[in-house]
C-alpha cells in the first residue's frame, strides 16, 4: 500500500491528496505520526503551491466553508487527522455538496468530532490560560495544548489585551505567540527565562485566596471539577498548584 | 493594596449567590482599553464544589443595615465585616482581569449607611472601571432595593448585567424572613429596567445601551414552604413578563441557625429538577402547566420530560425521519443538539437505528418513544418503559450529582440541559 508523507504542513498535505486522489488504496500521514508496515511503498510529498491550490478550489467549489474546517482538524494532535481530513475530502467530492452536517456519513462523524475537539480546546483556553506579569511589564503565559491552537488564541487575546505586550508560549511544542501592542507573529520558542514584576506573587497569592474562599465546602463535587477542567491543564494555574 | 483577610470576609459573604455566567454581552474593546466580552461567556476556572469561576464575585461590604433570616450577614450576626473602597475594587479586577483569571466582576454589596449611600458606591465603582481604567470585560451588579431610580439608571448603562434577587418565592415568605425587602421594592426595579431596554431596542440605540446582556434573579429552594409548581409560576411569569434571562435557584443551605428556618438543607437533586423544568420553559417550548401543577412537586424519580412523556404516551412513538423539530425536542432523552442533529442528517438519507447510535444519540430512554423506518425498538409495556426510566433517573441523581464521567453530562447538570 502506498504511503504518502507529508512535512505535516496544510501545503504538504494538499499537495498529497492531490498526489493521492486517484491512487485505489493509499494513507496520507505525516513524519511525526507514520507507521510503517512490511508492504508499505513510501511516497515523500514535497508541498507544491500549484497542486495545493487546485485540490483547495476543487473543495471549495464544493463547499466554500469546508477548507477553513480542514485547516481546524489539521491542527489536531490525533496520529490519523491527515487521513481523516483525505477521507472526508474524497466523500465530499464525491457529493459536490456541503456534507459537513450529513451526520449518516460515519467519514463526517470522525472528522466533525476532531473539529470540534480543536475548537473546544481553543474555547477551554480562552479561559484556562494564566499570565504572569514580566518586571518590564510585559505577560507571559505558558501553557502545553493537546492540539496546535496557539495562533488561534493570539487572535482572541490580541483584542482583549489590545494595549498591553504579550506572549503566549505553548512549551510542548516550542512556538510562541508575541504581541507587541500592535501587531502578532508566531516564532520558535525553546525555554524561556522569565523575571517576574514585584506584585506578581502578590496577585496569585490573592487569586489562590479567592480560590479558597469562593467554594462552598459542604457540597464538594471533584469529579465535576476535573471533567471541566482535566488534571493535565492544572500545572499552569495557579490555583492549583500545590 | 488589598488586604488578603478583607477579600476573604468578601468573598466567603458572596459565595452563595450562584449564578457566576458571563454569557450574553458582545461589548468590544476600543482603542486605548482594557478588555472586551464574549457572548457565550467564558469559565476561568473551576472550584472543587464543582462550579465555574468566571467573575470575581465580591460585595463591596457585609455590614448589614437589614436582618434578613437566612444571610450570614444580617444586622444581628456575629460575624467579622469588612469594606472595600471603589479603588480597592478596580485595582483588583484590574489586575486579576490582566492575568486572565476572570472574564469580569460581579459587585455585590450588603446595605450600608443607606440604599441610596450603598448604590451610590457601587455605580461610583463601575464607573471608574469603565471610565477611568477604560475596562471593557464584562461588569455584573448586583441592585440595591429601595435605591434611588437615577442611580438604578446610571448603573444600568455601564454595566453589563443587573440582578434583583427575588430570593423568595412568595410575597409571604420574604414577610416573614426578609422583612424590610418587599415584592415591591424588587419587581419596579427590574420593570423600570425591562422598560429601559426595551425602549432602547424600539430606539434602536447602539452605544451605552442599558444592560446588554440582560437582568437575572435568584431564589432560595427550601428554605419557605412553597411547591415546585408554585415556583415555576413565578419563573415563568419573570421570563414572560420581565424578560429575564435566567432565573437561578440556588438551594437553602442552613448556614444560620433560627426557629423560622428548616434545620437541613434542600437537596441538590431538588435544585437539579428545577433547573431540568427552566430548560424546557426556556427552550423546548413547554408551558408550565405540562410539567407541574401548582401545588405539587417535581418527581424525584424521573427528569420532568420524561415525567412529561410518560404522562401522555398517546402522542409516541413519533418517526425520528418525519416528526417535526418541537416533537423531537419533547422526546426522553434527545437534546437539543441531538434534535438538530437528527433535522440536518435526515436530509441526505432516512436514518435508522444504527445511524443516531453512530450520531452519539443516547437512546436508552428515547427507543421507547421513537420509531426508525417505522421500526420500533423500545418496550411494548407502559409498566416495563416506566422501569426502565426509573432506573435510569435513580442511576442519574447517583452519578450525575456526584460522580461526573464526561463533561457533557456535568454541564447538563448545571444548565439543566435534556
Ligand atoms: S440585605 Fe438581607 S440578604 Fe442582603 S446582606 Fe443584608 S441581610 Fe443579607
Amino acid at each position: 500500500m502506498k504511503i504518502f508523507i507529508t512535512d505535516g504542513g496544510s501545503y504538504g498535505f494538499f499537495t498529497a491528496v492531490f498526489n493521492a486522489y486517484n491512487e485505489s488504496a493509499c494513507v496520507i500521514t505525516s513524519d511525526e505520526n507514520v507507521q510503517l508496515s512490511f508492504d508499505s511503498e513510501v511516497v515523500r510529498v514535497e508541498a507544491d503551491g500549484e497542486k495545493c491550490a487546485r485540490v483547495q478550489k476543487k473543495i471549495e467549489a464544493c463547499d466554500p466553508a469546508a477548507v477553513d474546517d480542514i485547516l481546524l482538524v489539521l491542527r489536531s494532535c490525533d496520529s490519523l487527522k491527515e487521513q481523516i481530513a483525505f477521507e472526508y475530502i474524497k466523500r465530499l467530492i464525491e457529493k459536490k455538496s456541503p456534507i459537513s452536517r450529513a451526520f449518516n456519513l460515519p467519514e463526517v462523524i470522525i472528522f466533525d468530532e476532531l473539529k470540534n475537539k480543536v475548537t473546544n480546546e481553543v474555547h477551554k483556553m480562552t479561559g484556562f490560560l494564566r499570565f504572569m506579569e514580566s518586571d518590564s511589564g510585559a505577560f507571559y503565559a505558558p501553557y502545553s495544548p493537546d492540539n496546535d491552537i496557539t495562533d488561534l488564541l493570539m487572535r482572541h487575546f490580541a483584542k482583549r489585551f489590545m494595549n498591553e505586550r504579550f506572549v503566549i508560549h505553548d512549551v510542548g511544542r516550542k512556538i510562541a505567540g508575541i504581541y507587541d501592542g500592535h501587531e502578532w507573529i508566531m516564532s520558535y520558542a525553546g525555554e524561556a527565562e522569565i523575571y517576574l514584576s514585584e506584585y506578581e506573587t502578590v496577585f496569585q497569592t490573592l487569586w489562590k485566596k479567592y480560590y479558597k474562599a469562593v467554594n462552598i465546602e459542604q457540597r464538594p463535587h471533584e469529579k465535576q471539577m476535573k471533567g471541566y477542567m482535566p488534571v493535565r491543564y492544572w500545572k499552569f494555574l495557579p490555583e492549583k498548584k500545590i | 493594596m488589598i488586604d488578603e483577610r478583607k477579600l476573604e470576609i468578601l468573598t466567603e459573604s458572596a459565595k452563595y449567590d450562584v449564578s457566576c455566567s458571563s454569557s450574553g454581552s458582545g461589548r468590544k474593546n476600543k482603542p486605548g482599553g482594557l478588555g472586551n466580552a464574549s457572548v457565550g461567556g467564558i469559565c476561568h476556572s473551576f472550584t472543587p464544589d464543582g462550579r465555574c469561576i468566571s467573575l470575581l464575585k465580591i460585595l463591596m461590604s457585609n455590614e448589614c443595615l437589614y436582618d434578613c433570616e437566612y444571610c450570614p450577614n444580617r444586622r444581628s450576626a456575629d460575624v467579622p465585616r469588612a469594606r472595600l473602597t471603589p479603588d480597592e475594587i478596580c485595582e483588583l479586577t484590574i489586575n486579576f482581569y490582566k492575568r486572565n483569571y476572570i472574564e469580569g466582576l460581579f459587585l455585590s454589596s450588603a446595605v450600608f449607611d443607606s440604599p441610596d449611600r450603598t448604590m451610590e458606591l457601587l455605580c461610583e465603582t463601575v464607573a471608574k472601571l469603565r471610565k477611568v481604567y477604560n475596562f471593557n470585560g464584562y461588569i455584573h451588579l448586583k441592585g440595591i432595593p429601595h435605591a434611588d431610580g437615577a442611580l438604578m439608571m446610571r448603573a444600568a448603562r455601564l454595566a453589563d448585567r443587573m440582578s434583583y434577587n427575588i430570593e423568595l418565592p412568595s410575597e409571604k415568605s420574604l414577610k416573614l424572613l426578609a422583612p424590610q425587602k418587599s415584592k415591591q421594592s424588587l419587581l419596579v426595579p427590574m420593570r423600570g429596567l425591562k422598560e429601559a431596554m426595551d425602549g432602547d431596542r424600539i430606539n434602536k440605540v447602539r452605544k451605552n445601551r442599558v444592560l446588554p446582556a440582560g437582568q437575572t434573579t435568584q431564589m432560595i429552594i427550601g428554605a419557605s414552604p412553597e411547591s415546585d409548581g408554585q415556583i415555576l409560576k413565578l419563573t415563568e411569569a419573570l421570563y414572560r413578563n420581565m424578560d429575564l434571562k435566567r432565573v437561578y435557584y440556588s438551594s437553602y443551605i442552613p448556614v444560620v441557625k433560627s426557629n423560622k428556618l428548616p434545620s437541613v438543607g434542600a437537596g441538590l437533586l431538588r435544585e437539579h429538577r428545577l433547573y431540568q423544568a427552566d430548560w424546557l420553559i426556556r427552550f423546548y417550548g413547554f408551558n408550565v402547566d405540562e410539567i407541574c401543577g401548582e401545588n405539587e412537586n417535581l418527581s424525584p424519580d424521573y427528569d420532568p420530560k420524561c415525567a412529561w412523556a410518560l404522562r401522555n404516551m398517546q402522542y409516541f412513538p413519533v418517526e425520528v425521519n418525519t416528526a417535526p423539530l418541537a416533537m423531537l425536542l419533547r422526546v426522553p432523552g434527545i437534546g437539543a443538539k441531538g434534535a438538530y442533529k437528527i433535522c440536518e442528517a435526515r436530509k441526505f438519507a432516512k436514518l435508522d437505528f444504527d445511524n443516531l447510535a453512530k450520531m452519539r444519540i443516547v437512546l436508552k430512554r428515547a427507543k421507547h418513544f421513537i420509531t426508525c423506518k417505522g421500526k420500533f425498538y423500545g418496550s411494548e409495556s407502559q409498566s416495563q418503559i416506566r422501569a426502565s426510566l426509573m432506573l435510569e433517573g435513580a442511576r442519574e441523581s447517583q452519578t450525575q450529582l456526584s460522580m461526573f464521567s464526561d463533561s457533557s453530562t456535568a454541564l447538563s447538570v448545571l444548565t439543566g440541559e435534556l
